[in-house]
């Protein structure tokens, strides 16, 4: 399969099921509320490090939000239940309460499981919060030094997908940052996806464990890797001198795949050899991504 | 099952009516002929619900009320759930330490609209009352949880001896209003006689104001201006005589 003479290769990309949260973090002015958002989501781009993944999923307008001021919609994923409050209680403590003007609100009200993200948060007010139920939902109000912080009691937890992925395998650096950055513009905004590394972009594709290090949980993926090419077995065609990855979590598989789709096809452009995708061999993440399915 | 039950009045009470039977969660397990046999004390003789309103429907916590009740007291005492309607205005103890659900007036209340039993530490419990009119006095006395809204003016001792939750009052609010407060919330889009034991804390943007604002005007739809929503409030902390936790909050301009 090609797109715009870019071989699609006949592979899939394996993901896995994670907890997911949405947050929407609203301010005085869309400024604000994404100083927050881009602090909350800071230092999450991997769980194998970060302990947990996070990025921006959209701004939304003033109608979108529960309080008709400007917002910004986050998702947040760890690997396992018990981990996602404790990111959040210690991250929306350290970012959103701190930051001038936010107010925090869930974002999945309809997901039965729920985390007590503000009732936790509520005693930084040392015994001068107060809550206030509002339309069946409690908030909570803690008392700072600018006036008060608005957060809800409890936030939503599903399951999600984390790990979707695709590789831009270009003939030069400059090929494939072009093709990523034309890739991640295109899958921003969508909704119920998020492209947690810097620029949405990872030049460091990793794989499962080491040859060499036995405490290393995840090192560099030498197949992919150009300066590698002549002394470890080679995934890269001939006239590859550069490959990016872009990572994928959302809220659902359709959702990633909708994406991947929109990203992988503006990431068809003139330098790009071939897009792949990385795989542990369908045997770790219950999600497989199939690219040739996907856009066909 | 029905979709609502119907009440209408078909003879006005000659005296007051104690209806305290009425409530929209009580009626969703009661067919028409059930609710039509509740007890009523008209004047100070026993009656059934049934010699004074017709019913229609049964089996649905969707409640609504045609015609004056303004002489019929009691309504919603202790409702836990489901949604009640009236269409005019309602005599005192409307809600009496009610639990849940939500009532809606489209006209006037009587005196201690969500409020407490005789010699009861608490009134209303949860739930929202909305009276798109006047209230008479002592309304929201002793609340304990739920929100009171009313759009138009409040009597004497309005949330008086608060222990939480939230009035709100867009009209007039008249003497005593707040006194003994604990904790819970006035919030006053007009003026309001504040006690003396309240004090001047800040004039600030609360932000659940303009949250609860939103929510009755989208949620329950009351009309509420802009103004209101993103406006600047003074907070006067109180009542110290008491715990002093709790607040009114009074608008003072965008």
């Amino acid at each position: 399969m090609k797109i715009n003479g870019v071989t699609i290769a006949d592979t899939f990309a394996e993901a896995f099921t994670m907890r997911v949260a949405r947050l929407v973090i609203t301010g005085r002015t869309a400024k604000w509320a994404r100083e927050a958002a881009t602090k909350l989501t800071g230092f999450a781009t991997s769980v194998i490090g970060c302990k947990c993944e996070a990025g921006i999923e959209r701004e939304l307008t003033p109608t979108e939000t529960p309080d008709g001021r400007p917002g910004i919609s986050v998702l947040f994923l760890t690997m396992d239940k018990a981990s996602l409050p404790e990111q959040l209680i210690v991250r929306v403590g350290q970012t959103v309460l701190t930051c001038p003007t936010t107010a925090c609100f869930d974002g999945l009200p309809d997901a039965p499981d729920r985390l007590a993200v503000g009732k936790a948060l509520r005693v930084f007010g040392d015994g001068f919060q107060a809550s206030k139920v509002i339309g069946g939902k409690r908030y909570w109000r803690l008392p700072v030094m600018e006036g008060e912080f608005l957060v809800e009691e409890t936030f939503g937890m599903l399951k999600g997908v984390g790990g979707g992925n695709f590789l831009i395998l270009a003939a030069d650096a400059d090929a494939a940052l072009a093709a990523a950055e034309a890739a991640v513009d295109a899958m921003t905004s969508l909704p119920g996806v998020i492209l947690p590394f810097p620029g949405g972009v990872v030049r460091s594709g990793s794989k499962v464990g080491s040859k060499r290090y036995k405490n290393m949980v995840a090192t560099t993926n030498d197949p992919f890797d150009p300066t590698l090419r002549a002394i470890t077995q080679t995934a890269l065609p001939e006239g590859v001198n550069s490959v990016l990855e872009i990572v994928l979590d959302g809220t659902d598989a359709p959702s990633i795949e909708v994406a991947m789709r929109a990203g992988i096809r503006a990431a068809c452009r003139p330098g790009v050899n071939s897009i792949t995708a990385a795989n542990f061999g369908g045997k770790l993440g219950p999600h497989h991504f199939h690219l040739r399915k996907i856009l066909a | 099952m029905s979709d609502a039950v119907m009440l209408s009045l078909a003879a006005r009470p000659d005296h007051v009516l104690l209806a305290d039977c009425i409530a929209a969660d009580r009626f969703a397990g009661l067919d028409a002929n059930a609710i039509a046999a509740l007890p009523v004390v008209h004047g100070r003789r026993p009656g059934t619900l049934g010699e004074f309103f017709k019913v229609r429907g049964g089996h649905s916590g969707v409640v609504r009320i045609e015609g004056d009740v303004s002489r019929v007291d009691g309504i919603g005492t202790g409702m836990a759930g489901g949604e009640l309607t009236i269409d005019g205005s309602v005599g005192r103890d409307l809600g009496l330490a009610m639990s849940g659900g939500r009532i809606d007036i489209h006209g006037n209340a009587g005196d201690n609209a969500g409020g407490a039993p005789p010699g009861a530490a608490r009134g209303m419990s949860g739930g929202e009352i909305i009276v798109r009119g006047n209230v008479g006095d002592e309304a929201g006395a002793r609340m304990r949880r739920g929100m009171l809204a009313v759009t138009g003016d409040g009597g004497r001792g309005m949330g008086i001896g608060m222990i939480a939750g939230t009035v709100v009052v867009f009209g007039k609010a008249g003497l005593g209003a707040g006194r003994f407060l604990k904790r819970g919330s006035i919030v006053a889009l007009a003026p309001i006689d504040r006690p003396a034991t309240f004090r001047y804390a800040c004039t600030y943007h609360p932000p659940h104001v303009g949250l609860l604002l939103r929510y009755l005007r989208s949620g329950v739809g009351v009309p509420v201006a802009d103004r209101y929503i993103g406006g600047r409030y003074e907070r006067y902390s109180g009542d110290l005589a008491e715990l002093g936790k709790g607040e009114i909050l009074q608008w003072v301009g965008e």
